[in-house]
């Protein structure tokens, strides 16, 4: 695979000018272009969100992820520590974990039965030595030298992230001071406890999925639901945070007390007369410090973090191929939560998911959006909300995190 | 209509349940939302979750109703509030199996299949899976007071809108 620069049929891949205000369509197509985002993001010095520790509470209990276009399985081990371990057998590459979730005390590849202990070592195979004398693996076969791909892992406060690549900075250095009290906000070190999954398969590429979370703009705009019951309208006050980088944002809104209706003119979207019959389903509670009601936290390049009123979610990205990607939605709560709250976090996923009374606007969006770029990868798509600049901005009508993210991304890649 | 082998069943019941399924498929496949609220008792749990959380006994569902009028503000949602793409889906079920006459009402079993057809696209395998009902006498009429969907594909085409 060449460097940047290198020109298509009938296009030049060369990013378009004003840089920071234009992405290219090619980003969203190109298979080249995916390629190197495998190499170079899923696969390089990268912290990858793999899973939560409450899903693998004790020894031997394992659940499989996708990080990029890899699998692995995360395997709590005898001592209590954490192994991410690609689900590719050492001898002839099969899959040897074929189930999501469970407890084992080894591993066995059911192919040819080579077994693994929880930390990937290769403990034996059948007749290594032959069967009377014929056979079997060469002399100089050594076992140590074939074990299973192991990444390096971090985890803080029930989080699993993996790389693999070893990252040249700590996940903490990784994420920055800013993003850490974010993270830190949600996962507070109190004990959590998966309540779900949901999956869904978006036929659009994988970077979409950060865009739209890194977009006030649409969120204010396109959501009947949000806007027509004050969850999240332009008029309320918010914040538009990043990293030093720009991979990592938040999007942070915070409800106005009092149902100021101001800019809704503008909302089209605004249905005065829209009410619930069941007023259940839009019933938050206040639960963490501070006045911010959502928090959308973008963590590069697999991970939303999403904190929306008292319905919490991880929603990890896994790329297929430029034009689809895999939307996994982990659906948690913390173990001491009160039975009234658990409840409220489970209504409130109605407007989450596949089927969620606000996530459809945005796969459908996403749908709408590639789409649209077929075929026309010689064009570009306009990111000058709010100015050409990447800063932090105390508004939502600005697109400056979507900026930011590919500031970083054309470093990354070379482009 | 069929019931559970050594299930004693009066033919007027069978003939009843199975008007009120057809009822429903009418309703649905006719895409007229609003009749479909009227199915359930006012109590209903009406719930659709990926086989993976019903046989680990994890709660969360794509959608997850606890009244008739959770289902009557899914349907105003469908029409005044979801922006997405032009798309039909059809409905395909298999005999509604009568497993379970308790107490809290009659136990129902029955698998489905829905195709999902986009504007102008071919037609492709959307959903497929079990329903688990529960039907009762409520004021003289048979209703749904609880229907659990369990979709057998872990992972979703890119959107549910419509009712199941």
């Amino acid at each position: 695979m060449a460097d940047g620069g290198t020109a298509g049929a009938g296009w030049s891949q060369r990013w378009p000018e004003p840089a920071a205000g234009l992405v290219p369509n090619w980003v969203y197509t190109d298979p080249d272009i995916f390629a190197r985002e495998q190499e170079r993001i899923f696969s390089g010095p990268s912290w990858l969100y793999a899973c939560l520790e409450a899903e693998i509470p004790n020894p031997g209990d394992f659940t499989r992820s996708r990080l990029g276009a890899r699998e692995v399985v995360v395997v709590r081990n005898r001592d209590g520590a954490v192994n991410v371990l690609v689900n590719r057998c050492a001898h002839r590459s099969a899959r040897y974990c074929m189930t999501n979730r469970g407890t084992v005390k080894e591993f066995v590849c059911p192919y040819h039965q080579w077994t693994y202990d929880l930390d990937g070592k290769l403990l034996g195979l059948p007749f290594r030595r032959g069967y009377k004398g014929k056979g079997g693996m060469p002399e100089d076969f050594d076992p140590a030298g074939h074990g299973l791909e192991t990444l390096a892992v971090a985890r803080r406060n029930g989080v699993v992230f993996a790389s693999f690549a070893q990252p040249n900075e700590t996940l903490e250095t990784y994420l920055g001071p800013k993003m850490l009290g974010y993270f830190d906000r949600v996962f507070d070190g109190r004990k959590l406890e998966v309540l779900g999954y949901m999956r869904q398969r978006i036929p659009s590429n994988w970077k979409l999925m950060m865009e739209n979370i890194k977009d006030p703009y649409h969120a204010s705009l396109l959501h009947v639901f949000l806007i027509s019951f004050g969850l999240f309208r332009a008029d309320q006050e918010s914040s538009m945070e990043m990293d030093e980088t720009g991979r990592h944002a938040v999007l942070v809104s915070r409800r106005a007390e009092d149902g100021d209706t101001a800019a809704t003119g503008q909302m089209r979207s605004f249905r005065e007369r829209f009410t619930l019959q069941d007023p259940r389903l839009i019933d938050p509670v206040r639960e963490f410090p501070g006045n911010a009601t959502v928090v959308l936290q973008t963590l590069w390049p697999n991970l939303i973090i999403q904190q929306q009123s008292n319905a919490l979610a991880m929603r990890q990205i896994v790329p297929l191929d430029p034009r689809s990607f895999d939307l996994v939605w982990t659906v948690f709560a913390y173990a001491d939560d009160k039975p009234e709250l658990r409840e409220r976090r489970m209504r409130q996923a109605n407007l989450f998911g596949p089927a969620g009374l606000v996530s459809i606007d945005d796969s459908e969006a996403m749908l709408l959006s590639q789409a649209g770029i077929a075929g026309s990868d010689a064009r570009d798509c306009v990111v000058e909300l709010g100015g050409r600049d990447v800063a932090d901005a105390p508004t939502m009508v600005t697109e400056t995190l979507i900026r930011g993210m590919y500031r970083h991304y054309r470093a990354v890649m070379g482009l | 209509m069929i019931a559970a082998p050594g299930l004693d069943v009066p033919g007027e019941l069978r003939l009843r349940l199975a008007d009120l399924y057809a009822a429903y498929d009418d309703a649905l496949d006719e895409r007229d939302w609003e009749r479909w609220p009227g199915f359930f008792t006012e109590s209903a749990i009406y719930k659709v979750l990926p086989r993976e959380n019903f046989e680990q006994g994890l709660p969360v569902a794509m959608v997850f109703c606890e009244s008739r009028a959770m289902l009557a503000d899914r349907v105003v949602a469908l029409r005044e509030a979801l922006v997405f793409a032009p798309r039909l889906i059809r409905r395909v079920l298999g005999a509604p199996c009568l497993r379970e006459i308790g107490s809290d009402g009659m136990r129902l079993g029955c698998s489905f299949a829905l195709f999902e057809t986009m504007l102008n696209e071919p037609s492709t395998v959307f959903l497929c899976g079990r329903l688990y009902d529960r039907v009762i006498e409520d004021a003289g009429v048979l209703r749904f007071a609880e229907r659990i969907v369990v979709t057998d594909a872990t992972n979703v085409p890119l959107s549910l809108i419509f009712p199941i």
